[in-house]
């Protein structure tokens, strides 16, 4: 089950399964947030290439801006998939409080 | 364990349900179902984008074979497309400089243990394995 919410002060929660059935609607819902700023991943259980494009352009578009995006409450695996794509470097990255 | 996925995105939740009844029952650690799933992902979906034409289900099979889960994917009338060729990505580049696209099979690529594809006849067969350590 895939979940995604806003926070309204520029954090967004996604939770569940962020695959290529869900990034349309990912993508549409983070398009309408103003000023993105932090992803909190607590309940992100998996992602894959189809997630990774949805945050790349929405790192780029707040770059644009000035600003830069938080992937906060990172998980083991979604980390191991960051780190095989680069995605570890072009992003600030904070780990779950359980990960290793 | 195999079964047939309509040619859909949204196969992908029964394609997941599918690999966690396999882990379940074969008592494989459910450390390695990520990487099943991803590689089983990016390979569907590369069938479902790139061969609209092709039969209207793809066939998902997966085995516990010589210490290794071995999946394989099958889709009919298909033209050939190699996921083996390496693709090529810069995982140094800035984010300004990076694109999503061919992200999903490199990532296969570097998270699997063996990849293998055929092309006969029309019909495109992918094979990859991932080692249980």
């Amino acid at each position: 089950m895939f979940e995604i919410q806003s926070t309204g002060d520029g954090r967004i929660v996604i939770s569940g399964r962020l695959d290529a059935s869900q990034a349309r609607k990912a993508q549409e819902f983070i398009d309408g947030v103003e000023d993105p700023r932090e992803f909190d991943f607590a309940g992100l259980e998996y992602i894959s290439s189809a997630g990774l494009g949805i945050l790349l352009r929405t790192q780029k578009r707040v770059m644009s801006q000035g600003g830069a995006l938080r992937l906060v409450n990172v998980g083991n695996h979604i980390r191991d998939v960051f780190r095989y794509s680069g995605f570890d470097k072009i992003f600030v990255i904070v780990p779950a409080p359980d990960a290793d | 364990m195999k079964a047939l996925f309509k040619r859909d995105f949204d196969s992908l939740a029964e394609i997941f349900a599918l690999t966690e009844k396999f882990f379940t029952g074969e008592g494989i650690d459910a450390q390695y179902m990520y990487t099943v799933n991803l590689a089983v992902e990016e390979l569907f979906t590369n069938m479902v984008k790139f061969n609209p034409d092709g039969d209207q289900n793809i066939s998902l099979q997966l085995e516990r074979a010589d210490g290794s889960v071995r999946v394989r994917l099958c889709d009919r009338r298909v033209e050939p497309f190699d996921v083996t060729v390496p693709r090529l990505v810069d995982t140094d580049a800035p984010a300004e400089k990076r694109e999503a696209g061919g992200l999903g099979l490199y990532l296969v690529q570097q998270m699997v243990d063996s990849l293998d594809y055929v092309h006969r006849d029309g019909v495109t067969t992918v094979t990859f394995t991932k080692k249980l350590d």
